[in-house]
C-alpha cells in the first residue's frame, strides 16, 4: 500500500522539516536543561571530589562548608590528628573573589590549601603546584589567565604558576588555589584602617588563624562513620562523610535549583505538545477535501489515522534529532557546565515520541468526523 | 437482456424531524442498467447530490430500499456493515476537475483504489497504466496532479474511477471545470467506456448541451425524481 504520510510530507517537505526543525529547537532547549541540572550536580562535586577526605569536620551546627558558612580555629587540627584513627588532617578555607582582568572582574571560588603539604587538591593540567607560601596562584583555564600573569588580591600580587581545567564551584565559578596562609588573610584579615578602628574601639580583631573546614584522612581499617561520631562526640564539632556531605550539596544546595529547572522542562515538554498538536491538527485541516476523497473512494479509518499518526511521530523524530544536534552543538557555549548524557536523551526521546502520538489524537479526531459526501460538489 | 445495476425503490431522505423537516429526496423510484449512461439533471438545491450519496452508500437513506449489483444495500436500515468496502469494489467517483489527491502522482492516485482493495502492486500498476494508455495521459505517470492541465486532471479521475473494475460510475459535473471541445470529448469518453465497460454510468450535470449523449435523464425538482 502506498504510505501517504510519506508522500504527503514529500510533497510539502520543506514546510515540514522546518516546523519539526522549530519544534526541535524547543526539545534542543529540554535536553540542555537536562543537561544543566546534570552539570549542575556534577560541578558541585568536582571541588569535594577533587578534595575527597574521609571525613569533612566543619563548624558545629552547620552544614558547612558548601551549603552554609563554618569557622574553625586552625589549631584544632592538632586536637584531630591525635585521633588515632585520623591519618591526615588538611585545613581548608573556601571563598568567592572578584579577581581583576582588564576593565572587569571574575568571579572566582578560591581553596586555601596548605601548599607545602603533599596534599593536592586539583588536577594541574600545565605549569606546577605551589612550591612557596608567598604569592603564587593556581587558577582554572576558564579564568583566562595563562602561566605567568600576575593578579593582584588583597594586598598582594600573585604569579599564575598551575593552570587546572574544569575546576569549579557548585555555584559553576572557576577555581583558584592558595596558600592557606595568603587565603586567611584574604578572607579574615581586615584592613589597617578597621584593625585601627576596631583597637580605638577596644575590640578584638578576627584572629586569620581560623579555617572554614578540615578534611580528613583515616587510616586503613577505620569506619568513617564511628569515627565521625566520636570526633562529635569530643570536639563538639559537625563531622560529615564524603557521602553526607555529597547528599548535602545535593539535596541542600542544588534541590532548589533543580526543582526550578525541573519546572521549566516539564512546561517546555507540555508547550511542545500543544505545538505538536496544533501543528499536526493544523496539517489535517489542511488536507479535508483530501481525506474526504480517500474515504469516499472507501479507505478505511485505519489508513487515515495510520496516515496522521505516521506524520506526527515522523515529525517527534525529526524534531527530536533537530534538537539534539542544537543541544550537543550548543552545550560547549554556555557559561555553566551542560552534560548531555545519552540515557537522558533516549528518555527524552521516548518521551517525545508519546507526545507526538498523544499529540495527533486531535488531527486523528477530527480527520474522521469528515463527511465523506464533502468530497462532492466542487 | 442488459442486467440491473442499480435499483432504487421508495428511497428517502428525510434531514431533521418534525415541523422543520427537510425531504430532500421523496420516494425515489428508478431503475439504471449495465452500459446505460443517465443524466441527473435539476436545479441547485433540489436533491441531486443526497440521491447521489445514497446511491455512493455515502449518505444513510431514511426509508426505502436500494440494491446495487443485486446486492441489497439498503432496506429500512443498512443491510452491510461496511459500506466502504462497496465504495472501494462496486463504485468509482469522477468529481469536479481538481479532485485528484495532490500529494500523490498520476500513476498513484489511480492505484491506490486497487491497492485498497488488496491487489498487488505490479497488477495495480499494470491496470492503471492500461487505463492512463486508454485515456490518453500515459505520458503522466509520474506527473503530480499540479502538473496536469484541467482536461487530463479529468482524465486520470476518470482511470481512477475505473480502476477498481466498477459496476457503478457516479459522476458530479465531471465537465464543470472544462471549455466546450474537452467537455464534450469527457462526455464521449464516459459514454464509450459504460457501453464497453458495461458501467452504469450516472452524471450529475447542469449542461443542457451534452444531454444528447444520455441514454436517460432523470429529473430532481423538490426532491422528487422523474424521467424526462
Amino acid at each position: 500500500m502506498i504510505n501517504l504520510a510519506q508522500r504527503d510530507i514529500a510533497h510539502s517537505l520543506g514546510k515540514f522539516i522546518t516546523t519539526a526543525l522549530g519544534v526541535g529547537m524547543l526539545i534542543g532547549v529540554v535536553l540542555v536543561m537536562i543537561g544543566i541540572y546534570r552539570g549542575m550536580v556534577h560541578d558541585a562535586m568536582i571541588v569535594p571530589n577533587s578534595i575527597a577526605p574521609d571525613l569533612w569536620v566543619v563548624q558545629k551546627d552547620t552544614l558547612g562548608p558548601f551549603a552554609e558558612s563554618s569557622r574553625l580555629h586552625e589549631d584544632l587540627k592538632y586536637s584531630l590528628k591525635g585521633f588515632a584513627s585520623v591519618k591526615e588532617v588538611h585545613p581548608l578555607t573556601f571563598q568567592s573573589l572578584q579577581i581583576p582582568k582588564g576593565d572587569k572582574p571574575i568571579r572566582v571560588y578560591a581553596l586555601g590549601y596548605e601548599a607545602l603539604s603533599k596534599f593536592t587538591p586539583f588536577t594541574l593540567v600545565q605549569g606546577r603546584p605551589i612550591n612557596i607560601r608567598t604569592q603564587e596562584i593556581i587558577v582554572d583555564t576558564k579564568t583566562g589567565f595563562i602561566l605567568g600573569d600576575k593578579i593582584s588580591l588583597g594586598r598582594n600580587t600573585y604569579t599564575v604558576v598551575g593552570l587546572t581545567h574544569k575546576a569549579v564551584s557548585s555555584g559553576g565559578d572557576p577555581m583558584v588555589y592558595l596558600d592557606l596562609h595568603e587565603a586567611q588573610e584574604l578572607q579574615f584579615l581586615f584592613s589597617n584602617e578597621q584593625i585601627r578602628n576596631d583597637r580605638a574601639r577596644g575590640a578584638q580583631s578576627v584572629a586569620t588563624a581560623t579555617v572554614n573546614a578540615f578534611a580528613l584522612t583515616l587510616s586503613p581499617g577505620f569506619d568513617p562513620k564511628t569515627v565521625a561520631q566520636e570526633i562529635h562526640r569530643w570536639k563538639h564539632q559537625e563531622v560529615y562523610t564524603q557521602k553526607e556531605q555529597s547528599d548535602i550539596l545535593t539535596k541542600n544546595l542544588i534541590e532548589r535549583s533543580a526543582k526550578q529547572i525541573g519546572m521549566f522542562t516539564m512546561i517546555l515538554l507540555i508547550v511542545s505538545s500543544v505545538i505538536i498538536s496544533l501543528i499536526i491538527y493544523t496539517m489535517t485541516m489542511g488536507k479535508i477535501k483530501e481525506i474526504a476523497i480517500l474515504k469516499l473512494i472507501g479507505a478505511s479509518n485505519f489508513l487515515i489515522t495510520k496516515m496522521i499518526a505516521q506524520q506526527s511521530v515522523l515529525m517527534g523524530i525529526i524534531a527530536f534529532i533537530g534538537g539534539a544536534i542544537f543541544a550537543n552543538a550548543s552545550a560547549n557555549h554556555f557559561p555553566k557546565t551542560v552534560i548531555l548524557i545519552p540515557t537522558d536523551e533516549l528518555k527524552l526521546f521516548v518521551v517525545v515520541m508519546v507526545i507526538s502520538i498523544l499529540a495527533s489524537l486531535g488531527g486523528i479526531r477530527s480527520a474522521l468526523r469528515i463527511d465523506p459526501a464533502s468530497a462532492i460538489g466542487g | 437482456m442488459k442486467k440491473r445495476i442499480i435499483s432504487v425503490e421508495n428511497l428517502s431522505k428525510t434531514y431533521g424531524e418534525g415541523e422543520s423537516a427537510v425531504h430532500a429526496i421523496k420516494e425515489a423510484t428508478f431503475e439504471i442498467y449495465a452500459g446505460e449512461t443517465v443524466a441527473l439533471l435539476g436545479p441547485s438545491g433540489s436533491g441531486k447530490t443526497t440521491l447521489i450519496t445514497m446511491i455512493g452508500c455515502i449518505t444513510e437513506p431514511s426509508s426505502g430500499k436500494l440494491t446495487l449489483d443485486s446486492e441489497l444495500m439498503y432496506d429500512q436500515k443498512w443491510q452491510i456493515s461496511d459500506t466502504r468496502r462497496i465504495r472501494r469494489e462496486k463504485i468509482g467517483f469522477i468529481f469536479q476537475a481538481h479532485n485528484l489527491i495532490p500529494f500523490l502522482n498520476v500513476l498513484e492516485n489511480v492505484t491506490i483504489v486497487p491497492l485498497m482493495n488488496g491487489v498487488k502492486k505490479a497488477q495495480a500498476d499494470q491496470k492503471a497504466q492500461e487505463l492512463l494508455d486508454y485515456l490518453g495521459v500515459e505520458d503522466k505517470l509520474t506527473k503530480m496532479p499540479s502538473q496536469l492541465s484541467g482536461g487530463q486532471s479529468q482524465r486520470v479521475a476518470i482511470a481512477r474511477s475505473l480502476a477498481n473494475n466498477p459496476k457503478i460510475i457516479l459522476a458530479d459535473e465531471p465537465t464543470a471545470a472544462l471549455d466546450g471541445e474537452r467537455a464534450l470529448s469527457v462526455m464521449q469518453l464516459l459514454r464509450k467506456l459504460a457501453q464497453e465497460q458495461e458501467v452504469a454510468i450516472i452524471i450529475v450535470t447542469h449542461d443542457e448541451r451534452m444531454l444528447p449523449l444520455f441514454d436517460r435523464i432523470l429529473r430532481v425538482e423538490d426532491g422528487i425524481v422523474k424521467e424526462a
